[in-house]
Order: structure tokens, then C-alpha cells, then sequence
């Protein structure tokens, strides 16, 4: 049996207005494993979102522990959450969210110069490697206006390979994309969940990634109501 | 990230470059002034400055016994002492109408508390009856008189022998002459005095030095020459109202930068805050998201000082010969560097706030 990398145990989460408190997130347990691609999908304020977050350590949970590769990360700092997140996490966030002013090469070389690390010239070798096996070398000097929806969501992605994470969350990497950079955006991450050191997690609520999931949790009022292997089990 | 938005980044260093320029040129002109205010006592070559009981600078009248002269020369510690006429005079223009002057008069034949950097002539010109020196910088006040020119001064007639450059005080005209030339202009006699320059052996203690004239003239007050620049300086300052003009001339030249920066650097953090918080996602800590945005601000002040000094530079290189006094003493312009990091720092403070308090959670909202 091979050892999860992520597990929530009776995570939940509350909100509150000032006046009102409001569990978000029930109780949930959750284990993320890998070599697979976790799809979480729900409709809008279901929790998935807040689910992702706190899987990515970036909120912390109102109860419930969150163990990383199995050690419990309750009594980290917010620096050791950070750091943990630059060694262990990468994010794809939805339309990529890259600093205009960054080329695609320097949008990546600023995720591993975050915490004041130099860049030295392995470290620019693995972006330029990044870019080209994602498909994106000819555009590493492109600033982000001058790139399709897609490119940019694949250079997101490469951003987010920097640190060579054992979890990737993806939030809604899709949405923004038409159907052929969606597709070509499923195919990298599939491609890169199967990497057995690497989980895939991806946030979404487009029912083009779920042929792309090895494993489907459908969230329904800030539960978890369904949480299945999927058919195609890798077979994209 | 501020830094590679062209258009923001060159906001930022207008308000650096207003604060180093407009602050710099205030004080350079302020500190000119000083110089003007401070000049004949700075270049009187006097160690200490005897005047009348109670008066503190050299825009207050003076006068004193000439007598005291020889009882100041009998201390020991002093190695000469020599009366010197101040006072205010007019000068009658070609056209009609007075100029109002300062006539300085010194005594022959060592003539202490003379003018300095002549530019036509040289001391000895003083020597003569009625030789005076003015200023060029002056000369169109005074009508533009030219060398061996006879202008009137008082009702009585000088003669333009000399021209300086720079020999100027704050207000009226200088008008360098002989003791003897002054008193007849200014009507003092012959027994009286404004002040009297004094000058001690190499070894002598000041300190101790002012206490025996003190006590040897109880009616005169001795001043060292820097006490006397300063406090005709602080007089200056206070009385004419130049203080608070260039205070508030400078403050305004500071606000306006900060007003640039801050608003600059926060508009720049609220525009980017998604930026920040994916920034935070990856794995920056407040304290790097602290170094980002301190880095730029100081990135932003480099850059805004080097351009500022050139503009201040070529600012005093331009004045530099003209009547506008402009002076910067050596430790003003690492004095203004460090200010304006600070000032950088500070207007970057409410973009700090707003950064630091960005959450990496709403990287995915």
C-alpha cells in the first residue's frame, strides 16, 4: 500500500461575520495519495475551495490535523508553513496569475528566489527544462500578455514544478481555458500525476476534467458526498 | 515587482527626485544665505569679536570707547586688537535715488576685517583717502559704478578702487573703506568704535581669553567669532521670517515626495495583491514579502538620489558665479541620502501594511 502524502483528519472549518459563526467545512477525512489525480468537484460554495486552501496549508483549519508525507503539522509557524509549502507544495491557480511585468523564464525563477535563495545557474537549467517540457521554450521570454490562456496556465504550471512538489493543487485551472488549451492544460497534469512521488489535486467544477481523474470527491454543503476510483484510472 | 512596471516605478522616482532636488535646492540657498549672513565675521580673521554690553550679532548696532583698544592690547594672550566701523550709509544712485549700503571701515594700516577674493584691486586700495571696494554682484544696485568712479555716499565722496567677488552679506551692499573714510561717512568720532577685532597668540585659551576681556571691559561683551556668526544667524533666522519660509519650503518639497511615493507604492500593492498572495502560496514569508517591498523602496531611492544630485549638481553649478547664494556644506548631501532612504521607507509603510496583511488564501478566492 503505498503511504499518502496529504491526510485531512476531521478537518473542518468556521467562518465568521462577527456575529454569526458557520461551519464551511464539516468534518472531513481525506487521504491523498501518489501518483494519482485527485479531481474535486462540487458546485460553487460547496467547500472546495476551502478544502484546497487548507490542504495547501494557506488556512489553517478550525479542528481537525493535516499530516504531511505523515508528520502532523499542527504546531508549525507560519514560516515553517511557508517553507514547507516552497519545499513540499506547488499551486496552479485559476487563470495562472502571473506578474505581468515577469517573463515566463523569470516567473519561474522568482518561485524558487521567494525566501531570498540566489539563482544559480542549475536552478535556471531546470526552469529552461520546465518550459521546454511543457512546451513552452520558445516562450521564455514572452511576458504573460503576450501568451494564450493555456500557455499561460502551462507556465503556471511550470512555476509550480520549481520546488519539484510532492502535491500540486490546482484551483480551477481550466476555467478560464477553451476547449483545446483545457485539454492540452489535463493532458501535462495527468501527465505529471503519474509520477509515483507526486499527488494532483485539482479543484474544479468543469466536467471536462473528470474523464482526466483518477479519483473523483464530489463535495455537496461543505461535505464530502462522494468519493470514488474513477473508470478511466489513468487511462487518458 | 514594482520595480518592472516602467510607468509606476517612474512615479515613484519623480517623488524621490522631488524630494532630493526641491529639498536640496531649499537648503543649498538656505545655507547660502548663512554663509552671506555669517561672511564678515567669518572672514574678519578675528579670533574674538568685542561689542557693546549685551548686543549678540552683527545686525544690532555697536559702539564702543576707541580707547578700549589699547587696554585690550596690554592682555598678554592678545596679538592684536583693531577697531572696525559698522554701520548703514546711502548711497546716492546716477538716477537720483539712494541705495541703502553697509560701510564696513578698517583700520590702516594692517586693515583687519577687510574684503576678500578681489577681483580688481587688492587691499592696499584701502589704504588710500577715499578708496572703497564693492561687489560685483552688487554693482547693478549700486549703479554700476566703475573703477576709479566717484559715487556718494552720505554726502560724502568715495572712490569705487576696488571690486570683489563674493564679499556680500545678508541685506544691504557692502562698502569696504578705511576707518578713517568711515567715520566721516557715518559720523562716528574719532573716539568711537563699533566693535574690535581681536586676534590671540597661537596659544593662548580662548575660553580664558574672553574672561579677561570681560573682566578688563565689564560695559562690552567679547564673543568668539563662530558664537557671533551663529547667533547673528539664529537672529537672522528668527526675526526675518527666512526660517519659516524655508521651512515650510522644505516641508512642502518633503510632503510632496512622500505624497509620490506612498501613494505610488500603494496603489502598486493593491493592484498586485493577488501577485503577493500567490507569492505567499509558494512559500513567501511576511518577512520576504517585507524585503520585496523594502528592497523596491530603496531600489526606487537609489535610483531618485543619483538623478536627483545630478539635477541639485547642475542646479549649483548653474547659480554657481550669479548673484543667488547657493552653498552645500560637505555633510549635507549624505545627511539628504540618508533622509531621503528614510523618507523612501516610510512612504512605502502603508504599502508594507497592506502587503504584510495580504493572505496566501486568497491566492485561490
Amino acid at each position: 500500500m503505498v503511504a499518502p502524502v496529504l491526510q485531512l483528519d476531521g478537518v473542518a472549518r468556521d467562518f465568521s461575520d462577527g456575529r454569526v459563526v458557520r461551519r464551511v467545512l464539516k468534518e472531513t477525512k481525506l487521504d491523498i495519495f501518489p501518483g494519482e489525480l485527485t479531481a474535486l468537484a462540487g458546485p460553487s460554495g460547496s467547500g472546495k475551495t476551502t478544502l484546497l486552501t487548507i490542504m495547501g496549508l494557506v488556512l489553517k483549519p478550525s479542528a481537525g490535523r493535516i499530516l504531511v508525507a505523515g508528520s502532523d503539522v499542527r504546531g508549525l509557524s507560519e514560516d515553517e508553513l511557508a517553507t514547507l509549502r516552497m519545499e513540499k507544495y506547488g499551486f496552479v491557480v485559476e487563470q495562472a496569475a502571473l506578474v505581468p511585468a515577469l517573463s515566463a523564464l523569470d516567473s519561474l525563477l522568482v518561485a524558487t528566489a521567494i525566501q531570498g535563495a540566489r539563482i544559480r545557474p542549475e536552478i535556471r537549467k531546470r526552469a529552461i527544462e520546465l518550459l521546454d517540457r511543457l512546451g513552452m521554450r520558445e516562450y521564455a521570454d514572452a511576458r504573460p500578455q503576450q501568451l494564450s490562456g493555456g500557455q499561460q496556465q502551462r507556465v503556471g504550471i511550470a512555476r509550480a514544478l520549481m520546488g519539484g512538489p510532492v502535491l500540486l493543487l490546482c484551483d480551477e485551472p481550466t476555467s478560464a481555458l477553451d476547449v483545446e488549451s483545457s485539454h492540452l492544460v489535463l493532458d501535462t497534469l495527468k501527465r505529471l500525476s503519474r509520477d509515483p512521488h507526486r499527488a494532483v489535486v485539482l479543484v474544479t467544477h468543469d466536467p471536462r476534467v473528470f474523464p482526466y481523474a483518477d479519483r473523483l470527491v464530489k463535495m455537496e454543503d461543505g461535505a464530502v458526498v462522494y468519493d470514488t476510483r474513477t473508470a478511466s484510472g489513468g487511462g487518458i | 515587482m514594482l520595480l518592472h512596471e516602467r510607468s509606476t516605478t517612474a512615479g515613484a522616482i519623480l517623488g524621490v527626485v522631488a524630494i532630493v532636488f526641491l529639498v536640496g535646492q531649499q537648503l543649498a540657498i538656505m545655507f547660502g544665505l548663512f554663509t552671506l549672513m555669517s561672511a564678515v565675521v567669518d572672514n574678519s580673521g578675528a579670533d574674538i569679536w568685542v561689542v557693546s554690553k549685551n548686543v549678540e550679532n552683527t545686525a544690532s548696532v555697536s559702539n564702543l570707547p576707541s580707547r578700549y583698544v589699547d587696554r585690550l592690547v596690554g592682555l598678554p594672550e592678545i596679538e592684536w586688537a583693531e577697531p572696525v566701523i559698522y554701520s548703514g550709509a546711502q548711497l546716492r544712485l546716477p538716477n537720483g535715488t539712494f541705495q541703502p549700503v553697509q560701510v564696513i571701515g578698517v583700520t590702516r594700516p594692517e586693515l583687519h576685517g577687510g574684503p576678500w577674493r578681489f577681483t580688481a584691486g587688492g587691499n592696499d586700495v584701502l589704504l588710500e583717502y577715499d578708496g572703497a571696494t564693492v561687489d560685483k554682484f552688487d554693482l547693478q544696485d549700486l549703479g554700476s559704478p566703475g573703477i576709479g568712479d566717484i559715487v556718494e555716499v552720505n554726502a560724502h565722496r568715495i572712490r569705487v578702487a576696488g571690486y570683489t567677488e563674493g564679499s556680500r552679506a545678508f541685506g544691504a551692499p557692502l562698502l569696504f573703506t578705511n576707518a578713517t573714510k568711515a567715520r566721516a561717512v557715518t559720523g562716528l568720532t574719532v573716539d568711537r568704535c563699533s566693535d574690535i577685532l581681536v586676534k590671540l597668540k597661537p596659544d593662548a585659551d580662548i575660553r580664558q581669553a574672553l574672561a579677561d576681556i570681560e573682566a578688563l571691559l565689564p560695559k562690552a561683551s567679547a564673543l568668539t567669532s563662530q558664537e557671533l556668526a551663529r547667533n547673528t544667524i539664529i537672529y537672522n533666522l528668527t526675526s526675518t521670517g527666512i526660517g519659516s519660509s524655508f521651512g515650510l519650503s522644505t516641508l512642502v518639497g518633503l510632503l510632496v515626495g512622500v505624497v509620490i511615493i506612498t501613494l505610488t507604492m500603494y496603489t502598486n500593492v493593491l493592484n498586485r495583491q493577488r501577485d503577493f498572495a500567490v507569492l505567499r502560496a509558494l512559500g513567501a514569508r511576511r518577512r520576504d514579502v517585507f524585503a520585496i517591498i523594502v528592497y523596491q523602496a530603496l531600489t526606487i531611492g537609489f535610483i531618485g538620489l543619483l538623478i536627483g544630485f545630478f539635477l541639485l549638481a547642475g542646479f549649483l553649478f548653474g547659480v554657481k558665479g550669479s548673484r543667488l547664494p547657493a552653498n552645500l556644506p560637505v555633510w549635507l548631501p549624505p545627511a539628504h541620502a540618508l533622509l531621503t532612504f528614510f523618507l523612501c521607507f516610510a512612504g512605502s509603510a502603508l504599502a508594507l501594511r497592506r502587503a504584510l496583511k495580504i493572505e496566501p488564501a486568497s491566492a485561490f478566492r
